[in-house]
């Protein structure tokens, strides 16, 4: 009954896009944009079914490779023996990764738009392959900053030559200060290239009690799903093909998440591992680039900036802090809560602010904390969207 | 002043690529040979090493799958070229954007990082041998996506002794992308069992490359020369991190490039063939590979028993190798093998030494075969050999092969094909 109550709470978020595919435009072009979303619907169930019948299979050569970790949540208690497998994030990644490779066809008649679907599939692949060879080989933090820099390149490349617009909108408050808008030349690409190294690496330290990572993931897809899925019904024409392109990417992260969730969800059976937070902050970086929300997509990841803003003094070891491996609470076996650490961040903070209590309820109250924050920033985009700026 | 120097660009894009290419994969070259230098004692406690079965010391751990530092840092080479290469287009506006041949070069990248993935999970998980041809196939998934996509032909030409007989081309559909496919899945498996001696499977990518590069800039000129240039400029950054993971691979080696380096170099050979249309030329310069899968057939499909390893076999006392044999009582083999067995070493391309009553073996006759490879068969030809003059006499065929390659390819290909062929 924790499982189907589990799987409710999964679900439950899954209803408003649900509710607004319906809404989706379906009379123009050949192939409306209704039926692609549920076309990727249907295949994105195909990915779901197969990423949980790998992941059992994949366990034993994982366990048998050395990539394994022990719970350290669990530490002192007979969970904390146990041998987790690590870097379960290969099997979603994989099968997210084939069928993105198969459904191209389906999607895009024109070259232009397969340019980008693989430009941004080249970006994701080189990070996956550089987050496995993380997990296993365990770099040191300078790759983890440089190589989604480089990573990052290929999207870069086809964002200059096929959209090349640096140009941002300024809010209309300060039209007055700077002009309707900016043209940032050369360092718009500095913005998405950092923009990726954020995300990569902002999920892979706000991470570390059972589903914490898949979790966030999956409720900030959801979040930009609905964005997208708002606007293609209600906006402007000419940007729908930036959504649609976005919609395309999501939903298979979503049912791939979903699947990683049935057995990393507390109690873990399997560690996502790095490999799944530097793929997912890397899906959501290419859809934010090219299809041109990353004002958004920044918005939806709030609890991320604080908790590395939070981290700051640990991470670049200032005012006599010290970075230890783990950041991670400690468990009192006595009344299986767990206790906070002098560690600086959320998960931390959370423990001291609302008091020590059991792993699985610390999980739901960050990824609560997750969903009013994206719910603040969908309602922040589109209340004071015409405060700001003249369109939705 | 922009204007001119877009025309000139215009004119040279194709020198300013290559040139800025050239220089990339130096720095790539040289970042690949530090970085394997520095990274052995992490890749030994991650558990990813092996032992050296041809030395006296056949107990040391030693790196293995360093093909992993050469191939990203390859890639990361191939992203910064795109950048060079098509950035171009934003200062010179004449010409429109060449939207088919960047989307052929991001399908080629895809397969090729693809594969780099799936090699290197195959050397972390150890998957079984069924998956190491399951494997290619999926890697291949981008390019055959891209050419059906853009409406690639799937015409195959005739060679022309035959067209009295039939048409000068034939469709041949799907089975086009399944011969893509089995490109892949070949080009990979064949360096990967043409292996097992210090530098052997670096050294003989590098010669294939080298040679695929040659005849890419010889068909520069010609009507397809922009795929060529293109060919050229991946296959650059392949060579120059390939010499710098031979120079630590080379005997005596103090790294192997594992399952992760074969897979990337035979992927980046059939990406490059496929996309540039030279796949039949491809394989002339897999002429060796070729020669010894073919003959290692009956061990790989079972007909005589396949051991483990079919490595050379190491002499301590002399410091050599010498071919290393298998053991087969004459009763369990049928008599069609048999007489192959017999007429193959009655022509001297196989050792067989036959025991009446052997006394290993319950004292049944027994028949000793050199183990089918072609490093085997040279040694059988040659008798006991030092590594690395082993290794050199290896590459030294591998380049006469190629020579002949350019021979048969610019002479008699005119006589039986017409024009250049299309695949």
């Amino acid at each position: 009954s924790s499982m189907s109550s589990n799987k409710l709470l999964a679900v439950f978020p899954l209803t408003i896009p649900l509710f607004l595919v319906n809404h989706l435009p379906h009379d123009d072009d050949v192939v409306s944009i209704r039926s692609q979303v549920i076309m990727i619907i249907a295949l994105s169930t195909i990915a779901y079914f197969s990423t949980d019948w790998l992941i059992p299979k994949i366990t034993p050569f994982l366990l048998r490779a050395n990539l394994f970790g022990y719970d350290i949540n669990k530490k002192g208690s007979k969970e904390g023996e146990k041998k987790i497998p690590e870097s379960l994030g290969i099997v979603p990644a994989f099968v997210f990764i084939v069928l993105i490779i198969l459904c191209q066809s389906f999607f895009y008649e024109n070259n232009q738009k397969l340019v980008e679907y693989n430009a941004g599939l080249m970006s994701i692949c080189f990070i996956v392959l550089l987050g496995f060879v993380d997990d296993v080989l365990d770099l040191p933090w300078r790759y983890k900053v440089i190589l989604p820099l480089i990573a990052s390149f290929p999207l870069l490349t086809v964002y200059a030559n096929v959209q090349g617009i640096t140009w941002i909108a300024i809010p209309k408050p300060l039209h007055w200060l700077l002009h309707e808008s900016v043209n940032l030349w050369v360092f718009y690409y500095v913005y998405m290239s950092l923009l990726s190294v954020f995300c990569t690496n902002s999920i892979n330290i706000f991470a570390g009690i059972n589903g914490l990572e898949a979790g966030q993931s999956f409720l900030m897809a959801v979040s930009v799903v609905i964005h997208n899925l708002l606007q293609l019904c209600f906006g402007p024409e000419e940007l729908r093909g930036n959504h649609l392109f976005s919609v395309l990417l999501m939903i298979p992260f979503i049912a791939t998440t979903l699947a990683l969730l049935n057995h990393n969800w507390y109690p873990s059976r399997v560690f996502v591992g790095d490999t799944y937070t530097m793929f997912a902050g890397m899906i959501f970086a290419v859809v934010g680039i090219l299809g041109h929300f990353s004002k958004t997509l920044i918005l939806f990841f709030i609890p991320q900036i604080l908790n590395f803003l939070y981290s700051i003094p640990q991470l670049f070891s200032l005012f006599g802090y010290s970075c230890p491996r783990h950041r991670l609470p400690s468990l009192n076996v006595k009344t299986r809560n767990l206790m906070p650490t002098d560690d600086l961040n959320l998960v931390n903070l959370f423990l001291r602010v609302f008091g020590p209590t059991t792993e699985r309820s610390l999980c739901l109250r960050l990824l609560s904390f997750q969903s009013i924050c994206c719910i603040g920033a969908l309602i922040l985009r589109y209340t004071l969207a015409h405060v700001f700026y003249d369109s939705l | 002043f922009m204007q001119h120097w877009g025309t000139v660009l215009t004119q040279n894009e194709k020198w300013v690529a290559s040139l800025s290419q050239v220089a990339l994969s130096v720095g790539g070259g040289v970042m690949v040979y530090y970085m394997i230098k520095q990274s052995g004692t992490t890749f030994r406690n991650a558990g990813l090493s092996g032992r050296d079965l041809c030395k006296r010391d056949n107990k040391r751990l030693i790196p293995e799958s360093m093909g992993i530092i050469s191939g990203t840092v390859f890639l990361m080479v191939m992203f910064l070229f795109a950048g060079v290469r098509f950035g171009q287009h934003l200062l010179s506006s004449d010409k429109p954007f060449p939207h088919e041949l960047f989307g052929q070069l991001l399908a080629a990248l895809l397969s090729i990082s693809c594969m780099l993935l799936l090699g290197f999970v195959d050397d972390v998980l150890n998957l079984k041998w069924r998956y190491k041809l399951f494997l290619p196939t999926l890697a291949s998934l981008p390019l055959l996506m891209s050419h059906y996509i853009n409406h690639g032909s799937t015409h195959m030409s005739i060679p022309m002794f035959l067209w009295p007989y039939m048409r000068h081309c034939i469709n041949i559909g799907k089975l086009y992308y399944v011969y893509m496919s089995l490109l892949a899945v070949f080009c990979t498996n064949a360096i990967n069992i043409y292996a097992g001696i210090n530098g052997l499977e670096v050294g003989q990518s590098i010669v294939i490359a080298i040679s695929i590069a040659v005849f890419n800039c010889l068909e520069i000129p010609t009507y397809l020369g922009n795929i060529h240039h293109l060919s050229l400029c991946i296959l650059m950054p392949f060579i120059a991190t390939s010499v710098a993971l031979f120079c630590h691979n080379k005997y005596p080696a103090r790294v192997f490039v594992g399952d992760t380096f074969t897979y990337f170099a035979g992927m980046t050979f059939a990406v490059v063939g496929i996309i540039g249309h030279f796949s039949k030329t491809v394989m002339m310069f897999f002429l060796p590979q070729l020669l010894n899968f073919v003959y290692s057939i009956p061990q790989l499909f079972r007909l005589l028993p396949c051991p483990r390893h079919r490595l050379p076999q190491y002499n301590p006392s002399t410091d050599s190798l010498e071919f290393s044999r298998t053991t087969i009582r004459t009763r369990s083999l049928n008599r069609h093998t048999l007489l192959a067995v017999r007429i193959l070493s009655s022509l001297r391309l196989l050792s067989a030494v036959y025991v009446a009553s052997d006394p290993k073996f319950d004292h049944e006759s027994t028949v000793t075969i050199n183990n089918l490879t072609l490093i085997n068969l040279v040694l059988y030809w040659c008798g006991p050999l030092h590594e690395s003059v082993l290794t050199w006499m290896l590459l030294f065929l591998q380049v006469l092969c190629t020579g002949l390659a350019f021979f048969i390819r610019y002479s008699v290909a005119n006589y039986i094909f017409s024009d250049k062929p299309p695949n």
